[in-house]
């Protein structure tokens, strides 16, 4: 992670003064910090907004529900901390929300997961198994409706909204099964 | 078609009904949950501050664009409106977004291109963002394999989704 990060930061600088863009560059320096910042706050008050429901929902038991309903497809998924019930259900719920397409509230519950999954894990610095499993779904992005998209479309006066659902629904099933056909071979030894 | 927009409401109705039903003390869970929530920035601002920083410099700079046109030489059966998409998409989910109204402006949101480009999008998530903001927030620093799987699943959901409009839409 470290290599890659610094080589994109070398050969972006190197490439931006070698086409003469010094002005573009400086521009980044100077404003990265609060751009990160405008960005990273929204994105923290929602989470504490949701993190405050999710509590509610976990102490009204509603996150045990879920769990019992996905318990089976998900234990093979997450042997390893198939006995803890919290954990498992935030991550049935940030499943099921991402399905539905919000993105942005599925992920306080996934942060919660990761929480839960930290707790098991030993080397803490180190991914986990499952941590590495969870994250292949998110990344591949198991989603039915994606409400942006259809909104997007809708805006901009297709005849046809929701056309490309089916196909986008076949490709970020085949991307989950790719990935954790992958990760299952790869990381059979944890 | 579900309309998506009283998910939410109807969610948080029923997370207050149940919790009314069981006569928990759901203000004081409320208050609790945020405070945890409270945390996050700490852990999450230096991480994606790393992140977004040589990903702007990648975009600003315009290596990814150069890196595009090169690809856009070199493989003739993408439209090459579309390439940028392919590449932008695991890396910001912003820009990618840019990218596709660039596209439905420029090639019409029905065209080909455009719903080439809407099925990519719907197809993987931001794959950078989502390592970055993960395993930042529980201060993991190995991240062993994941990167690259995500990002071979990432190839392998664009790859179906170029396949796929081709199919039926070409």
């Amino acid at each position: 992670m470290s290599i890659l990060w610094l080589c994109m930061i070398a050969f972006s600088i190197l490439y931006g003064l070698g086409i003469g863009k010094v002005d573009v560059l400086n521009n980044v320096f100077l404003n990265i910090g609060k751009e990160t910042f405008d960005f990273v706050l929204p994105l923290v008050c929602m989470t504490c907004f949701w993190n405050g429901l999710l509590n509610v929902a976990k102490d009204a038991g509603l996150l045990k529900k879920l769990e019992l309903f996905f318990h089976p497809f998900l234990k093979y998924l997450f042997p390893d901390i198939k006995d803890d019930k919290e954990t498992m259900g935030y991550i049935a719920t940030n499943i099921t929300v991402n399905m539905f397409g919000l993105g942005g509230a599925a992920t306080p519950m996934g942060l919660k997961a990761m929480e839960g999954m930290q707790k098991h894990n030993k080397k803490k610095d180190t991914a986990s198994r499952s941590m590495v499993t969870f994250l292949i779904l998110n990344t591949a992005g198991v989603t039915l409706f994606s409400t942006t998209l259809i909104a997007l479309r809708a805006s901009f006066h297709s005849q046809d909204v929701t056309g490309f659902m089916p196909l986008a629904l076949i490709a970020t099933a085949v991307a989950s099964f790719v990935g954790l056909v992958i990760d299952r071979w790869w990381n059979h030894r944890d | 078609m579900i309309n998506t927009q009283y998910i939410l409401p109807i969610l948080i109705l029923f997370i207050v009904f149940c919790a009314l039903c069981k006569r928990i003390n759901a203000y004081t869970s409320f208050i609790e949950g945020v405070k945890e929530g409270l945390g996050l920035f700490y852990n999450l601002f230096p991480a994606l501050l790393a992140m977004m920083c040589a990903i702007s410099l990648l975009r600003e700079s315009g290596l990814l664009a150069m890196f595009s046109n090169w690809i856009v030489n070199r493989i003739s059966f993408i439209p090459s409106a579309v390439v940028p998409m392919i590449l932008f998409r695991p890396i910001s989910g912003s820009a990618s977004l840019a990218v596709l109204i660039d596209i439905f402006k420029a090639c019409g949101v029905d065209s080909i291109e455009g719903i080439m480009a809407s099925v990519i999008q719907g197809s993987t998530d931001t794959t950078f963002y989502v390592i970055t903001l993960y395993f930042s927030t529980v201060g993991i620093k190995k991240i062993k394999n994941s990167l690259a799987i995500g990002l071979l699943a990432d190839l392998a959901g664009i790859s179906m989704a170029i396949l796929l409009t081709l199919i039926f839409f070409g």
